[in-house]
Formats: structure tokens, sequence, C-alpha cells
């Protein structure tokens, strides 16, 4: 794709995001942990409409086939306006992991009512804490009938709520199966812990749930790479979303130093503040910079090893930076910024929810220093 | 002028980056003498002289000079290009104040006579320019500078201090920003003049910094006299181009290559102390590692802004802060790596290789200070960038 249609693919993503955006009602967003109804789909309808969950999808399943860097601008701008839909862990996690498979039907099934919103595909491969590692799991797929039997547990699986199944990792003698579970499978069945912004994390249990070939996605070695590669890509992509976040948290910050008067003079003006808002904004831009680098990186399809490295370096600096902001946007704002009232909580909020998924900072500075530092060096 | 015969024959512009690139690679890699690569100091005029004249002779001394003064006339993109090669290879920073000051202040502001004057003897060495801004009690504060010059017929005359001026002793040259209206706001009561070392009323007071080093003076004027005629710009309009210097060669003070040096020094007495099986250490390191390749990031964002011509505006603040900051902690913790070693005041041998712990420390102190300290940089993108009122 050349540059200019880039530009305007990206001019096009972003106005329908901005538009999109004044349309978000906060309130909801503030009762999400009473409610539990971060999808709403009629929302998301209307987010397929407008193209959003094909961005990353192939043409011939209805998708955009477009780069992650126009994912981003979509993410980053959804974020801004706090939208709770699982937009990241749908349209880039379970599209990447389906647009590897060469399970034909199964693909024009999912990855095509992924896109047109009509299937809400979560996936489910994470089973212990702090690990980014798409090995370290034992839900244990055992053939059965052609298909597999498959039993185990799952955590920390993001928009499971409204999900219509699950794309689950399991061990098998051929290595690594990816296999599609519908959610009124015999033997499914699916708790929910609330999050610090209010949307639910799901813990997915599977006893002896039989699979049938049919819905097997992607088997072996390149099922986990597909996986790990998936994982890096949504990191990237919660790095945008941590962006958006950060960049209102800052706004708000800013225009409170501006207008908020106290010893007769606007906040904004003592040194103080000052010198610690630019050094918000100095992460800030930071991040954006990273950001945009990492985005480059991805999109040009790199080895392993380089794709990692810019992950991490992504995900690590635009959580820290977005954690650091909006804490501080707590605290520049006084104790009004510590009530349920003011949207700034709902910044931190978010920023924890995104922090902490997909591996917090310290996880992936520690994955960068393992490739990057330590291999060879000890 | 023959020593720019050699630039005005070749369009840099016209070749392509690769070329260009080559080309300097090659030079500097061949001609830079080996002993001064990778100085952690500044070099003295007497090491810079030799590669000083090589430079000129190939028409390669002042690459951001227009070619018809005998620059290289180079667009942003060659001039990034060859400051990264300058890098690379390790060629350490001369007194080069007439090339990067001088010369394109008297190129903007100054007159024909000025720049016959000047110029060319700046190309050959004749003349090493030093700076007079900061004052005893004009640091931070520059504009409140209390140097003053007076017209008695023909000439200025100068009396007051420069303080910190960087080399002045190997100095022919000195410019100088002086009071000349004490009745105006501040700013509008500076003027830009120029002054020859040698002229009477002049003394030196060599300051010795904490690394043992004497690079600063304190610059005298007892009644100094300086003709009109090196008056640059109009009178009191000193302040504007001394501002109107800080254009995107600031650039370059936020390029991660000086951190990554130091870091470079981290790795061998990391991997001798045993620190790579220590997580504590590691996770500093790895923090400093991926804040220096974030650095560049950020850099790399500024660079292609001035390779696409726009102008780089007071935001550009935030990559020396975060640049000296980097740099800062990095030699602190190639202190702590070293242990006991880390007070060490010269350098140490560690199995086959020596490392030098002390001079990125103090190489890195005054990068916080000089250029407007960090809390100055800090002070202009609240006021310009973030717009917080005062």
């Amino acid at each position: 794709m050349s540059q200019q249609d880039s530009t305007e693919h990206q001019e096009m993503l972003s106005n329908s995001v901005t538009d999109f955006a004044r349309g978000v009602d906060v309130a909801r967003v503030r009762k999400l942990s009473e409610t539990k109804t971060e999808c709403d789909r009629t929302k998301w309808t209307e987010m397929a409409d407008l193209g959003w969950l094909g961005v990353l999808a192939p043409e011939q399943y209805g998708g955009m086939g477009l780069k992650l860097a126009d994912m981003a601008i979509v993410a980053q701008g959804l974020a801004r306006a706090l939208v709770p839909e699982p937009l990241t862990a749908v349209a880039v996690l379970a599209s990447r992991v389906l647009a590897d498979s060469n399970n034909e039907s199964l693909k024009r099934k999912l990855l095509a009512g992924l896109v047109s919103g009509d299937t809400l595909p979560a996936v489910a491969w994470q089973e212990e804490a702090g690990t980014l590692d798409v090995g370290k799991i034992k839900m244990q797929a055992t053939p059965f009938e052609g298909g597999f039997r498959v039993t185990g547990s799952k955590r920390f699986v993001i928009g499971a709520t409204n999900a219509d199944g699950y794309i689950v990792s399991a061990n098998s003698a051929q290595g690594m199966q990816l296999l599609w579970v519908p959610r009124d499978a015999a033997g499914a069945t699916v708790e929910f812990d609330t999050l610090a912004d209010g949307r639910q994390s799901g813990t997915l249990k599977l006893s002896d749930v039989n699979v049938p070939k049919e819905n097997i996605i992607n088997t072996g070695d390149a099922a986990a790479k597909s996986l790990a590669r998936a994982i890096d890509h949504t990191a990237v992509i919660a790095s945008a979303e941590l962006c958006g976040i950060m960049g209102r948290s800052l706004e708000m910050t800013l225009e409170y130093l501006k207008t908020r008067v106290q010893f007769g003079k606007p906040i904004g003006s003592f040194q103080a503040l000052q010198h610690r808002a630019v050094d918000l904004y100095i992460q800030q831009e930071l991040s954006s910079a990273v950001l945009a680098d990492c985005l480059g990186v991805l999109d040009g399809e790199p080895d392993d090893k380089t794709r990692t490295a810019a992950a991490s370096r992504a995900k690590a600096r635009c959580t820290d930076a977005a954690l650091l902001i909006t804490r501080q946007a707590i605290q520049m704002h006084g104790a009004i910024g510590f009530t349920e009232d003011c949207d700034v909580g709902l910044y931190v909020k978010r920023a924890m929810t995104l922090a902490a998924w997909l591996g917090n900072a310290n996880a992936h500075r520690r994955r960068y220093a393992k490739t990057e530092i330590l291999e060879g060096a000890v | 002028m023959a020593m720019s015969a050699t630039a005005q024959q070749v369009d840099f512009n016209a070749m392509s980056d690769e070329a260009f690139r080559a080309e300097a690679r090659e030079f500097f890699e061949k001609d830079y003498p080996e002993h001064l690569r990778f100085m952690p100091r500044r070099l003295t005029w007497d090491e810079s002289k030799d590669w000083w004249i090589k430079l000129s002779k190939k028409g390669w001394l002042a690459p951001n000079w227009p070619v018809e003064h005998g620059g290289m006339g180079l667009d942003p993109g060659k001039l990034i290009i060859y400051w990264e090669e300058t890098e690379r290879a390790g060629i350490g920073r001369m007194p080069d104040q007439g090339v990067t000051m001088v010369g394109p202040t008297l190129i903007r502001f100054g007159n024909d006579a000025q720049r016959a004057q000047y110029l060319p003897k700046i190309l050959s060495g004749d003349n090493v320019w030093c700076q007079g801004y900061s004052e005893p009690n004009a640091g931070s504060d520059l504009a409140s500078l209390r140097t003053e010059a007076v017209l008695d017929g023909d000439e200025y005359v100068i009396n007051g201090s420069k303080i910190w001026t960087s080399m002045a002793h190997h100095a022919t040259n000195i410019y100088v920003l002086v009071r000349t209206d004490k009745t105006v706001k501040q700013q509008r009561g500076i003027s830009f003049l120029l002054v020859d070392m040698k002229t009477p009323g002049i003394t030196l007071r060599p300051i010795r910094n904490i690394a043992g080093g004497e690079e600063f003076c304190q610059v005298f004027f007892d009644n100094v006299r300086t003709h009109k005629d090196n008056l640059v710009g109009k009178i009191n309009e000193g302040w504007t181009i001394a501002k109107g210097l800080l254009t995107f060669e600031r650039l370059n003070i936020g390029s991660p290559r000086r951190p990554l040096q130091a870091f470079e020094q981290l790795d061998p007495l990391a991997r001798a102390q045993g620190l790579f099986n220590d997580q504590g250490f590691v996770d500093r390191y790895t923090q400093l590692k991926m804040d220096l390749n974030d650095l560049g990031s950020l850099y790399q964002r500024y660079v292609e802004k001035a390779r696409r011509g726009e102008a780089l505006g007071p935001d550009i603040s935030m990559l020396k802060v975060f640049a000296m900051d980097t740099y800062q902690k990095l030699a602190e913790l190639l202190l702590e790596a070293g242990a006991e070693y880390g007070a060490y005041a010269d350098e140490i041998t560690l199995g086959d290789s020596k490392i030098d712990l002390m001079t990125p420390f103090y190489t890195s102190r005054p990068g916080t200070i000089y250029g407007g300290s960090n809390e100055i940089q800090r002070n202009i993108l609240s006021k310009y960038v973030l717009q917080l009122p005062s």
C-alpha cells in the first residue's frame, strides 16, 4: 500500500472514531462493575459496521487487511473515550489467531463472523499469572473420534462475558492445539472476576469437552507461533490503548491546572506542578514515539526475537507512563480527583486493567532482558 | 578561497543518502586520528588543529554553512547523516564555536564586511572562538546580564566579566552579549559584540572543575575597546540573535550516541563482576537499556521532522531533558557496578579490558546544567508547549 493510501485510511479511521467517541456514555462506564454490560452487542454491531473489527482481517473474510498502525488509531481513539467493548481482545488477538488457520470452513464461519460482529470469539490461552510463554499450559487435549477431548482451565480471558465461544490452547501428543469451543459446549463453564475498571476477567473450565476435528484451528509449531505472534501484536495495540488513556488523562490534568485557582492564582502557575506536568508530558511523548516505532517494526513482520523485543518495549513504556500519568492526575486534581464523580478515576482504573493484561511492565522488561541482554551475557 | 573550492564542486544534496554516507564514513574512518576517537571529553585546540585543517582543506569543516561562504551547504537530512557519521567514528568535539555559532550568526545577522573578515579565518583555523554569555550573576537568568558596553567615538568600551567560558585560554576571539541600554526591559537592552582576545584589558582566570580539568575560564573586561564595526546586527538586538541560534542544532544534544558510549563500558564491567546473575542489577540495567532505546525513538522522530524540512519547536527541549537524565543514570550505574572500583579516580584494569568509570560520571554531570539547565528546559516546556500560566 502506498504512503498516500495509508494516510487516507488512517484519516478515515480517525474521523470515524472521533464521531463515535462523542456518543460515548461515561455514566455507563462508571457503572460497569454493577451492570456487567461491558460488551453492548448493539454497540458492537455498530463498531463492526464501521469496519473496526475487520481492520486487520484479510479482505476475503470481509476485513480491510490493513496494518497494526491503522488498528492502533482505532484502539487509541476508543480508549480515550473509555469505550469498554473488548475491541483489542477480539479484533487483534482472536482475529490474528484465526487468520493464521488453514481450516478454511471454520475460518469462513468464525473470522467472517468476527468481522461482521455476529460471532464474538474470546482467546483463552493463559493459565498462570505473570507469564508470556504460550507453552506454559497444562490444558490437555487427548484424541477422541478424530477430534479431541479437552480438560483444564484458563484464566484472564478478556471479552469472555459476551463471547460466543473460546479459542483455547491445549497440549497434545502433536504439540499445541488451538481449538474452537462454543460457549454452550457440554463440560464448559465460565466464571467471572471483576477488574479494576469494572470489566470482567473470565476463568474458563473445560471438563472432558469434545472438540470435533472441524473445530481445530491450528496445530503444533504453527499453533504456538501463531499464538505468540498474536499476543505480541495485541500487547502493542493495548499499548496504543494506554496511549489513549494517558493522553486524555493528561489533557484533563492540564485543563485543571489552568483553571483551578488557589492562593489567588491558577495552580498551574506553581513551578512544582509545572515541572511535574512537564515530566508527565515527556513520558507521554516518549510513549508515542516508542509506540510508532514498534508498530512499524511489527508491521514489517520481523523475526520472532525482534518482534518480541519491540512488543515488550512498547508495552513496558506505555504501561509505566499511563500508570504514572493517571495516578498523578489524581494527585494534581486533589481531593476531587479521588471522588467517583470525577472522570480521572475511570482513567486510572482502565490504565490498571490494561497494564496488567498480557504482561505488565515488569514482565515485559524481564522478557526483554532475557532475549536482548542475558542470552550469552552470563 | 582555495579551501572552499572542493565544496563548491560537489553538490552533496544531489547525492543519494547512501552515497553521501559512504563517502563520509570512509573519510572519517581513514583520516581521523585513531588516538582521538571516542574521547570522553572535549578536545583541546592543540589536539584538534590537524583534524580541523584536514576538514577545512577538504571543504568539510562547516557542514551547516552555505556553500558560498565555504561550507558544505547540507540540507537537514544530509547534515544529520554527517553528524551520525562523526558520532559513529567517535570524532571528538573540537573548540567549534566558530563553526557552530559565530559562522551561522554572521551569515544570518552580520554584514558583508564582517563575513569577509571573520569567516575565512574560522575555516583556516586562524581564529578560534569562545562564547561570552553567562556571568557570575546571570546564569539561568541570562537576560539579567550586566557586562556593559558604552559607545565612545568609534569604539565600544566593555566592562564586566563573563564566566563558564569554555576553552577561553585557547581562543583568539570571543563573542559577547553586553548590556547597551539599562533603561528598557532587560531583553531589549542587549547587544552582540565581537572582540579580539588580545585586546588590552582582557584577563583570564581559569576555573578548575571537579574533574580536575580546566576547560572553563572567567573572562574579565576592564575598559576593553572594540570597534563599532564589530557590532553584529542592530544595537539592542543581541537577545534576538542569541535566541535565533537555537535552531535544530539543538537536536544534536539529544542524540543517544553519547550515553550509548557509556553503556558500552557497563557491559564488560558487569560481566567481569558477575552482575548479570544479580536480578537487582539486571533490572536496573534493563530499564536503562530500554530508556536508551526509547530515547532513540524520540530522537529519531525529531530527525525525521528535520529531514522533512519542518521547523523544530520548543518541544525539542524534552529531548535534552530525557537524554541528559538518562546519561546521568547510566554513569551512576557504572560507578555502582564497579563496587570498590567505583571510587577509583583513574582507569581500572579488569581482565583484558581497561575501564574508566569516573570520566562518564564527570562528563554527564554538566549536561543537565549547560545550554539551559534541565529546570530551565522544563520551564520552557511548561510555558511554550503546555501553555501553563505564569
